[in-house]
């Protein structure tokens, strides 16, 4: 009974809530100041704390560009030059086998049954825990692991390999298993939501398969894209399980370096470190923007999502 | 030592152990509660807080013997826990004791945070007794030679290795050179090195000043340009090939002994047990070497606030309780770790009944201590150098 008495009236509260948001322009601007007081100002103490320095375990609060000199002087800005060469590395493996995936899974005929399937195990890792998904590789990869062990067993190799395990080569085969999922998940829903009327359309202009997609399927595809590359370059910048566990230490990542330092408590080297990916991050998300624009308007392509 | 992966700290090895007697004890309170409870609350109360390790399995034993009931509250064995509690939050005004792995004392202690140590205080009755290994140590003592506490638990960490791999008999009790971590051909590209600086850092500077390559001031607090020499060789040595992988976590120090995968590691005492029980006894052995051990301890501390509280004469019953043959006794068995005093632990053992597999266990951990602790050096957390250490450990960690 009461149901039904309120029910007309939140029909009605709705839409005026609706309304009164469309009328008044505070919308945006409230966003833009909560996104500006959590995420920009955090970043802007972030930078400051980077021209502080630390003695005997504690912050000395006056200004220096010790902490920066330190950092291009030891070398150790390389780590984050290798982090970055490593990351855009994998993003750009997993997008090459991410998209030929998705346009299969979505496009290619694939039974409902199939893609439930896929689609469960492409899901399933999400809920397992990280460093139990990667250490199990030790055993795989090491030197009497299965690997090996049938290298050696079928002749093909007299020793062990040893650059399977504690290797670049290693961590980015981790970090390719471990990321796959949140690039190919963005790219098969970008895809999905194609009509495919527009790929049949296409096909009856006399455009060749390939025309097709470049002209029709990747523009309309680019914010799957967009999602799958920053979804996969964002945790891949932040590796910390697959480089210690599978790079044996000998693949230094931007995370296990602020690790080192926050152990003695270096903060102003944590700020200074943080503060120099995230430059060189900018400078990549430009990069990859203008490179984008060339396929087609991403900040248009959403459009694609009404659909 | 904390490593980055693993659940716990060396210091807390044991917790697993603690809160397996804490089920047992609340299993017993679900069964009736426990007998004499009520009349230990009546006891004076000395309010502990640091790492668990330092805790009995059950305090009973203790409150019968001196009459004082200790409630520690844990914390871990982070240089950040007790920047920030201890100084920043005044646990002193509600903790009477602190007790911590080596290095507080270097600068808690001169910031007043600290009550230096009493040594004549009629509750103290141990002291006089108690080896100058232990109670003169880095431990309890500041650079300039301060007592600020007591030692409570300590060990003496080298490497574990394979004796057949390195050509030594299973029961051989020979002193090893580190060599065989760092430059020993038979052992190249088969170590495992941990890669925390403060655990790794000061052996390889110990080889170095061993076989006379290089003389440091402080081999816990390298300054800038002793570091950088250690750096250095250590550099060379990761280009030769010397280490098979750069490990940083205790279940790790585990996995490269049973899987074969190493034939020497900087490791954990008890790693080599864990290994053993995989692989039969004395598959791996944990090395007696020539140049020295990476030392540590943890001592007991008396908070500032605590010496005009009133109850100072419980609290240095407590200090001296650590000091004790039946706190040594206990800790041995329970925890597996030593500590000053062994020889009142075994006497404790041979009065109250042990058996001689226990009592044998307790004369060799004294033994073993004895020979280990007369050698270098004592780790502390806080060096004055730690940024230098650091940045050039990531120096080698790049190369």
């Amino acid at each position: 009974m009461q149901t039904s008495a309120s029910a007309p009236a939140d029909d009605r509260l709705l839409p005026r809530i609706g309304q009164w948001l469309s009328t008044t322009n505070l919308v945006v601007p409230a966003i833009l100041v909560a996104w500006f007081a959590i995420v920009i100002v955090p970043i802007i103490i972030l930078f400051v704390y980077s021209f502080f320095s630390t003695a005997q375990f504690r912050t000395v609060y006056e200004p220096s560009l010790d902490t920066w000199i330190g950092l291009f002087e030891s070398g150790r800005w390389e780590v984050t030059l290798r982090t970055l060469r490593i990351a855009v590395t994998v993003t750009l493996i997993e997008l090459v086998g991410a998209f030929p995936f998705a346009l299969w899974l979505a496009k290619g005929g694939v039974s409902k049954g199939g893609r439930a399937v896929c689609l469960a195990l492409l899901t399933i890792p999400f809920f397992l825990d990280m460093s139990s998904r990667t250490i199990v590789w030790r055993a795989i990869l090491g030197q009497s692991g299965l690997v090996n062990t049938v290298l050696m067993g079928t002749g093909l190799t007299d020793a062990p390999v040893e650059w399977l395990l504690y290797s670049e080569v290693a961590v980015h085969f981790g970090m390719v298993v471990s990321l796959f999922p949140p690039m190919v998940l963005p790219i098969y829903m970008a895809i999905n939501l194609i009509d495919d009327s527009l790929i049949e359309a296409s096909k009856d202009l006399g455009a060749s398969p390939w025309q097709t997609l470049r002209r029709v399927i990747l523009p309309l595809s680019l914010p799957g894209v967009m999602a799958g590359v920053v979804f996969c370059l964002g945790p891949a910048l932040a590796a910390w399980v697959e480089p210690g566990m599978l790079g044996g230490g000998f693949v230094n990542l931007i995370s296990n370096s602020i690790e080192s330092a926050y152990s003695a408590l270096r903060y102003p080297v944590v700020a200074a470190l943080s503060a120099f990916v995230i430059l060189l991050l900018l400078v990549l998300l430009a990069a990859m923007y203008l490179i984008a624009r060339r396929f087609g308007d991403p900040a248009s392509s959403f459009r694609v999502l009404r659909g | 030592m904390k490593d980055r992966f693993s659940t716990y700290s060396q210091a807390e090895l044991t917790r697993r152990n603690l809160l397996l007697g804490m089920s047992a004890l609340a299993g017993t309170a679900a069964m009736g509660g426990f007998p004499g409870r009520a009349a230990a609350q009546d006891l004076p109360l000395v309010k502990a807080y640091g790492v668990p390790t330092a805790a009995l399995k059950d305090w009973a034993p203790m409150e019968k013997s001196i009459g004082v009931r200790c409630e520690l509250s844990g914390a871990s064995n982070d240089v950040g826990v007790f920047m920030r509690d201890v100084m920043g939050a005044n646990m002193g005004d509600t903790a009477d004791i602190f007790i911590f792995e080596s290095g507080t004392e270097d600068i808690l202690g001169p910031q007043g945070l600290y009550a230096t140590l009493d040594e004549a205080h009629p509750e103290l009755t141990l002291w006089e007794r108690t080896s100058d290994d232990w109670k003169r140590s880095a431990v309890v003592q500041d650079r300039d030679g301060k007592q600020w506490g007591v030692p409570v638990i300590g060990n003496a960490d080298s490497f574990g290795y394979f004796p057949e791999k390195v050509g030594i008999a299973p029961d051989s009790t020979e002193e090893l050179s580190w060599s065989l971590m760092f430059e020993d051909e038979a052992t190249r590209g088969r170590v495992a090195y941990g890669n925390a600086y403060t655990y790794s850092m000061g052996p390889a500077a110990l080889y170095l000043q061993g076989k006379g390559a290089a003389q440091f001031g402080n081999i816990a607090d390298l300054t800038a340009e002793e570091a950088k020499l250690v750096a250095d060789f250590l550099i060379e040595r990761k280009k030769a090939g010397q280490f098979r992988t750069l490990y940083g976590a205790f279940e790790e120090q585990i996995q490269l002994l049973t899987n074969k995968e190493v034939d020497v590691i900087n490791c954990w005492e008890p790693a080599v047990r864990e290994a053993n029980l995989v692989l039969g006894p004395d598959a791996t052995r944990y090395a007696y070497t020539k140049e020295g051990y990476f030392k540590w301890g943890h001592g007991a501390y008396i908070a500032a606030q605590a010496v005009d509280r009133g109850n100072l004469d419980a609290i240095y019953k407590v200090l001296n309780y650590f000091l004790s043959g039946e706190y040594r006794a206990l800790q041995a068995r329970d925890r597996g770790y030593a500590g000053p005093n062994m020889d009142l632990g075994v006497e404790y053992a041979q009065s109250s009944g042990w058996t001689a597999e226990e009592i044998e266990a307790l004369k060799a951990t004294e033994a073993k201590v004895a020979k280990k602790f007369a050698k270098p050096y004592v780790s502390t957390t806080t060096p004055d150098n730690a940024g230098a250490m650091e940045e050039e450990w990531q120096r080698f960690m790049n190369a």
